[in-house]
């Protein structure tokens, strides 16, 4: 078996299984814990409490001028990489075609050079906040090494899919084997690192937006 | 300003000395200390704390948010730092993946829960700023007021809290005031001609103060019973409930929290009125309003207002109605974080100095944004942190000057004690006034 | 035909003037990308050498190999080197049968002792030597003890190669390609499903003027074939880059010849010449007939998903093995939950806080 048979093969059907049994398990976990029931009188309906949370869920990506003066560059660039990265994670043909064969549909893509364009300023981003992590005295204080892992885990498959997209490197399938296989990495490191703050985020600005909306207050 | 300023100094005089009469804290070995402060965080995480502490990506922003960060720009004092010790037990301890990080995360120890005091008390207000800004949508403000119950458990509430709280609770006094001092402030109101209704049954209306109006913020006593005399319906104050302060739930010892609330609902639910109204004082509003019921264990059987949201309320009704004393001044008002952000009361403060006539003027910073004053959730008597408190004056002062506003409004005590201790120490002249005092005093007729 | 004639006699004879064959001299050197300073050198070993002793084993295969190197348009020069070489055993064209043939197999190998080429073709069945056998002898044996005085053996086909067809999941005759049996002699793996006729022919001209085995790939293919992806010299790769594909075999995009990626093709992980070199003397290659690339000349080209799924789709597993992840990762969480739950209530219970 070559090493794309196996990357495409055997590892990807385990890594996605750990993959879905992992983020299942730590999502179960965290929302089964015990809960109080809330006495005081809701200022709003119920009804509006959802709303407030809906909206918080999507409002909170864009913060309120007050904030976003003093938090600017994390916004900037932190929006600039995310945004880039699910661009080529979904918009680049041949990864349309792997959500299309278990999704049952796909959708249109990107040409390639344009993928390539924001895919090198996704790389650039990243690298530039990884610096910024390592020098910013309140990221230095708070940063661990789930931190650092998940950068390095996230970023592999960026590079490595560079890399085997502009044939630099190794062999083609050799490359496009480490590629995958670096998707296999995320994978199995996403339901046990802060990278499932993917799925976490909705919760939790849904949660907050709820319980400020619940006193009236626009969050 | 119409308030003592002897009383003040007094006041100042005798937080400073509160170190010296507080007993030492009980011995406790570090093991009993780590043990009581699991105990307490893992009896409390709720889910939603649970997915909040599940999704922190390390971010930064909540430093941006915080005003002991913003003013001093000291990276220590990051929110989401705070929350260390609370965040790893519940890793540890409870969390899905408590097998993986009973290997990879550290166990806390008693050093590490002493060291966080200072941040968890001195540097945090429980104003809530860092909760709107995160992008992750956490709500860091509950988890701090988690924490500082489970540091009160494991006997590291910081002194002069504890000594509070303990007064409060065991003897319904603070710095050794109580019913007397209320009765004194009642009778002073009386002797100046004013009917001041107290245990009086049949009232629709309690009306909860607090010491520190009595002894020192006279001025919003006397608005407030002006206020509620001109409305012409049936209220009273209690000896029973007089006090809305509640240093059991600011320093994080549920009983003497319990002993305090109940004090106010029992004294409601005696006098059968169907409207509580809570004093100007920052943290006794969310006390009542919402975080009341947790303590009754059932939702009230009345319903709970700050006395700005009350005054609000009657104003839009065309029940009280006020002179446009204040015609063309420049005012600006603070919002408090207990009365604001946490509290959801914004628009009635305004409604009412408008009605005053004021030319208001908004800080940059405003409304649920708004800067803590610096000394909220009992943290104007710890002494240690007057230094701290100082920077946030700085930046405080800073956002009054902008405006070129020449009286600051507020409605909570603490905030104003915060300012006024600020601008005593600088030298800055502003009033910083009463919402309920201006309003009662300028009725119309 | 004397079998100590030369190839360059052998050439004159058939009528091959000396233009044509220089013309074909130059072809194999530009073909395996070779100076044309070497062309002399090529004319003048070929014109001389002395006709080599081939002698073809055919195992488990269709002859489809052999069918695409004879079975030309018209009549070729390859076609005609075919028959300059001395093919001493080739069970199709051989005008022998029977015990006969079996004699010509063993005097060839006598006579040529470490001199013969050994072509082969068809895979070898180890799990039961006598699922194939040839005058009673199983594949297995034949295979050893021709390739015993073998100079170098030549691997026809994907078959031979790697084992092809045979070997393809779940492989019920333990069918293996020659190298995984012989492994002390230069063995040149030509694999496809066929090969391309050109490249067999390049290979062996290749032998015949240098006297060694070219270059070959980490797969044991010659470099000069199989050294670059189809993807890399497709004509259709603007179109991948652009983001035209086709999605069916009769849309717009098929029939305006646009990429087959979506079609499964697997020419970015495939390394052969047939976007150059192409089929039927530069006629065409699967791709510009609008059918993907299967991947022939690589390993296990028939076990690696449908012809027609993506590459980038992969072989992920089922959706009932995810949902039976999902299944029992929110049973452990459940578990995790109640667990932590009863803590919650123990430590609320509990005196002493």
């Amino acid at each position: 078996m070559s090493l794309l048979d196996f990357a495409r093969g055997p590892a990807l059907q385990w890594s996605l299984i750990i993959f879905v049994f992992g983020v299942v398990w730590r999502i179960v976990g965290a929302a089964l814990l015990m809960r109080t029931r809330d006495f005081s009188k809701a200022r709003v309906s119920s009804g509006d409490r959802v709303k407030g949370g809906v909206r918080t869920i999507l409002t909170r990506s864009v913060p309120p001028e007050t904030f976003e003066k003093r938090i600017r560059f994390q916004f900037i660039t932190g929006s600039l990489w995310h945004i880039g990265y699910f661009a080529v994670v979904l918009l680049f043909v041949p990864h349309i075609l792997f959500f299309e064969s278990f999704l049952g549909f796909g959708w249109p893509g990107l040409p390639n050079p344009v993928i390539l364009v924001i895919g090198a300023i996704t790389l650039a981003t990243l690298v530039a906040l990884l610096v910024r992590r390592m020098i910013h005295p309140v990221l230095k204080i708070i940063s661990t090494a789930d931190d650092y892992i998940s950068w390095v885990v996230a970023t592999l498959p960026l590079i490595t899919g560079f890399l085997a997209m502009a044939h630099l490197g190794l062999r083609y399938e050799t490359m496009l084997a480490i590629h995958i296989l670096s998707f296999e990495l995320l994978l199995i490191w996403f339901p046990f690192g802060k990278l499932m703050h993917l799925f976490f985020v909705f919760p939790s600005r849904y949660n907050v937006g709820a319980i400020f909306a619940r006193r009236g207050v626009r969050v | 300003m119409n308030i003592n300023m002897e009383a003040f100094d007094q006041f100042r005089e005798g937080v400073s000395r509160l170190p010296e009469m507080i007993p030492p804290a009980p011995e406790m070995a570090d093991d009993e200390r780590v043990r009581r402060f699991k105990k307490t965080i893992i009896e409390s995480v709720a889910p939603h704390q649970a997915m909040d502490l599940e999704t922190c990506v390390h971010c930064g922003a909540c430093a941006e948010a915080c005003h002991y960060y913003v003013a001093t720009q000291d990276a220590k004092y990051t929110p989401i730092r705070k929350l260390d010790m609370l965040r790893r037990v519940y890793r540890r301890e409870l969390g899905p993946n408590r097998w993986l990080h009973k290997l990879l995360t550290r166990d806390i120890t008693a050093e590490e829960l002493e060291e966080w005091q200072e941040l968890v008390y001195d540097s945090c207000t429980e104003c809530g700023r860092c909760s709107l800004i995160c992008p992750m949508g956490i709500h860091i403000q509950d988890m701090i007021i988690m924490s500082r119950e489970a540091l009160a458990s494991a006997g590291l509430a910081v002194a002069e809290q504890r000594a509070l709280a303990q007064e409060q609770g065991e003897k319904d006094t603070m710095f050794g005031m109580g019913k007397d001092m209320f009765m004194q402030g009642v009778e002073r109101l009386r002797q100046s001609g004013l009917e001041v209704p107290v245990d009086q049954p049949d009232s629709e209306i309690l009306v909860v103060s607090t010491v520190m109006d009595a002894a020192l913020f006279n001025d919003a006593m006397e608005g407030t019973v002006k206020i509620m005399n001109s409305l012409g319906r049936p209220w009273t104050m209690s000896t029973c409930g007089f006090e809305g302060a509640n240093f059991g739930y600011m320093a994080g010892y549920y009983e003497y929290r319990k002993d305090a609330t109940m004090r106010v609902i029992s004294a409601a639910i005696d006098l059968g009125v169907k409207t509580v109204i809570a004093p100007e004082c920052g943290h006794a509003y969310p006390a009542l309003r919402w975080d009341g019921a947790a303590v009754y264990g059932k939702p009230f059987p009345f319903e709970v207002l700050a006395i700005s949201e009350f005054i609000g309320r009657e104003m839009k009704a065309g029940n009280l109605k006020v002179k446009p004393a204040f015609s063309g001044q420049k005012v600006t008002y603070h919002d408090p974080c207990k009365l604001g952000r946490m509290g959801g009361v914004f628009d009635e403060p305004r409604e009412a100095l408008k009605a005053l006539g004021v030319d208001l003027v908004e800080m940059d910073v405003n409304r649920q944004q708004s800067y803590c004053c610096g000394g909220g959730a009992g943290n104007f008597i710890i002494n240690r942190a007057a230094p701290l408190r100082a920077k946030v004056w700085e930046l405080k002062r800073g956002q009054f000057d902008q405006t070129g506003a020449d009286t600051v409004v507020t409605s909570c005590d603490s905030c104003r004690i915060n300012f006024m201790v600020g601008a005593q120490d600088t030298h800055w002249e502003k009033p910083i006034e009463s919402l309920a005092a201006l309003v009662g005093a300028n009725l119309a007729e | 035909m004397k079998k100590d004639q030369t190839v360059g006699e052998a050439l004159r004879q058939r009528g091959v003037s000396r233009r044509g064959f220089l013309k074909f001299c130059a072809a194999t050197a530009s073909m395996m990308a070779l100076s044309p300073a070497l062309v002399p050198k090529i004319a003048r070993a070929l014109e001389n050498a002395r006709r080599p002793s081939v002698i073809w084993l055919s195992f488990q295969e269709c002859t489809g190999c052999l069918e695409s190197i004879t079975r030309s348009a018209s009549p070729t020069i390859e076609d005609l080197i075919f028959n300059v070489i001395s093919l001493d055993y080739q069970e199709v064209l051989q005008a022998a049968s029977g015990t006969h043939a079996e004699e010509a197999r063993k005097a060839a190998m006598q006579e040529n002792h470490g001199k013969y080429l050994l072509v082969v073709d068809g895979s070898i069945p180890v799990g039961n030597p006598d699922y194939s056998t040839i005058a009673g002898i199983s594949n297995l044996d034949m295979l050893k003890e021709t390739a015993a005085g073998a100079a170098a053996i030549v691997s026809v086909g994907s078959c031979a190669a790697f084992g092809g067809i045979p070997h393809a999941n779940p492989n019920p005759t333990g069918a293996v390609g020659v190298s995984e049996i012989i492994t002390d002699k230069p063995i040149i793996n030509v694999p496809g499903c066929p090969p391309i006729p050109a490249v067999i022919t390049g290979v062996l001209a290749h032998y015949l003027t240098f006297g060694k085995i070219p270059e070959l790939d980490h797969l044991g293919r010659p470099v000069a074939f199989y050294g670059q992806n189809i993807h890399d010299r497709c004509y259709r790769r603007p179109f991948y880059e652009r983001g035209k594909f086709a999605e069916t075999f009769d849309d717009e995009g098929a029939r305006k010849g646009w990429c087959l990626y979506k079609l499964g093709c697997k020419g970015p992980i495939t390394y052969n010449a047939c976007a150059v070199t192409k089929w039927n003397d530069g006629v065409s290659f699967p791709i510009q007939s609008g059918h993907g690339c299967l991947g022939c000349s690589e390993p296990n080209f028939w076990d690696k998903g449908s012809f027609y799924r993506p590459i980038s789709a992969g072989m992920w597993g089922t959706p009932e093995g995810l949902a039976a992840a999902a299944v029992a990762g929110a049973a452990i969480g459940v578990g995790s939950a109640l667990a932590a739950r009863s803590r919650q209530k123990k430590a609320s219970e509990e005196e002493g806080a």
